[in-house]
């Protein structure tokens, strides 16, 4: 039963049942009555995933230390990094503004990215790591809330504004979210629930 | 385009399935099989999780729609102060100008940055305005017209599941503004009361997204009663 279980699969936008056949690596699934996507082919492995994941995890944390805009204005320059817009804006008093901020942009993405090292450097050496359902659950919630993507266009767009007032330079930090953002779409493209694939 | 390749339709004859939300583990209704098959609307006391990663199992969302119009209708509301009040007030050699939402946008037209002013535009007054009626939509012919072009409400709430997030790039524009323009009395910019409710606006449609069940599409309220 289990085994045949296994081979099937669920629509999680409409319910339908479907016998799940492997695909070809680049090919998608679709559901025949809705159409959303039931899985993709699979690219990559574990091990390509990990690397990913410490490439972003690596370019994140630099990105979170630079400054991701600078602003010249008649020799008195200002710049900020993430962390210090959010607490720039705390300290005006729009803390709900700075905690919404800190969540989708800063905390969200950190867990996207920690949880996915904890979760796959015990499957690249292959062991299952300790509360491994929790960590898929705790992924999910991430990736939905994680939104370093707008925040980077947000990033440019701010540049452009400012630029019209006085001499507005990108940070390194600015290209590092960049970075991160082309990072996480292919991290997120390989998908979480083929995560328990890999246990067996 | 081999789209179907891996997904071929199974039987009908099989019990009733719940796909893991989690971990995609396909397991068997247990409570709806007990329930001779009426068991997905009715009211559950009991809880079936999947038996690979514990994740709780539901057939339907509970109170999917109810929690949707909730947050749709709130949505609703909190959109018309986003919209007048003030979302930033800049300082410019001690003067104080309030900016709105869609000035901003006038102003980055005026200004000629037509590209800029219609990312703005589509993130800003387009993406919330397409949320809250597309969900009001859906739940509404979720209840009233469950049989009206269901694969296209199906690929509605499929787009705003996929853009929902972006409204929150204003949010994000007034934040390093004010952040970066620092200069004292000479210039500087001050987050609006607008950009609280903006920021609700856009949190409380993606709750509503989530809340919404997409399978509530695919199902017949008139039927299920009589079944």
């Amino acid at each position: 039963m289990s085994r045949e279980r296994d081979s099937l699969v669920v629509c999680g936008q409409c319910g339908k049942a479907h016998r799940w056949r492997p695909l070809a690596p680049t090919s998608v699934a679709r559901c025949t009555r809705c159409e959303a996507i039931l899985g993709r082919g699979h690219r990559g492995t574990i091990q390509s995933l990990l690397s990913l994941t410490i490439t972003a995890t690596v370019i994140f944390l630099i990105a979170l230390a630079s400054d991701v805009l600078t602003l010249d204005m008649r020799g008195v320059a200002r710049s900020t990094t993430l962390p210090g817009a959010i607490s720039a804006m705390w300290e005006e008093g729009q803390q709900a503004i700075a905690v919404l901020t800190a969540i989708t942009a800063l905390i969200a993405p950190a867990l996207f990215l920690g949880l996915r090292l904890y979760v796959l450097v015990p499957l690249a050496a292959g062991r299952l790591p300790r509360g491994f359902a929790a960590c898929v659950r705790l992924l999910h919630l991430a990736g939905r809330w994680n939104m370093v993507e707008v925040f980077t266009i947000g990033a440019l767009l701010s540049l452009v504004r400012l630029s019209s007032l006085a001499d507005a330079v990108p940070g390194p930090g600015l290209f590092g979210l960049g970075a991160v953002m082309i990072l996480f779409a292919g991290i997120e493209s390989a998908g979480l629930k083929h995560l328990w694939w890999q246990v067996r | 385009m081999s789209a179907t390749a891996g997904g071929a339709p199974v039987s009908s004859d099989l019990p009733p399935l719940l796909g893991c939300e989690s971990c995609g583990l396909v397991s068997e209704d247990v409570l709806a099989a007990e329930a001779g098959g009426a068991g997905a609307a009715g009211p559950r006391r009991l809880v079936q999780k999947c038996s690979r990663c514990g994740h709780v199992l539901h057939a339907r969302k509970p109170m999917s729609v109810q929690r949707t119009w909730a947050c749709v209708v709130a949505a609703a509301v909190l959109y018309v102060p986003a919209n007048v009040l003030p979302i930033m007030t800049t300082v410019q050699a001690l003067q104080h100008e309030d900016h709105t939402l869609i000035g901003g946008i006038l102003e980055l037209w005026g200004e000629g940055s037509w590209g800029l002013s219609i990312i703005v535009f589509i993130a800003s007054i387009a993406v919330p305005v397409l949320k809250i009626g597309v969900l009001g939509l859906l739940a509404w012919t979720s209840r009233h017209r469950p049989a009206w072009r269901r694969l296209e409400r199906a690929k509605l709430y499929r787009l705003i599941e996929a853009v929902g997030h972006w409204s929150m790039l204003d949010v994000y524009v007034v934040v390093l503004l004010a952040a970066t323009i620092r200069f004292g009395p000479l210039a500087g910019v001050q987050a609006g009361p607008a950009l609280l409710a903006f920021a609700a606006v856009v949190v409380l449609t993606m709750l509503a997204t989530y809340a919404f069940d997409p399978k509530l599409i695919w199902d017949d309220p008139h039927a299920r009663r009589t079944a």
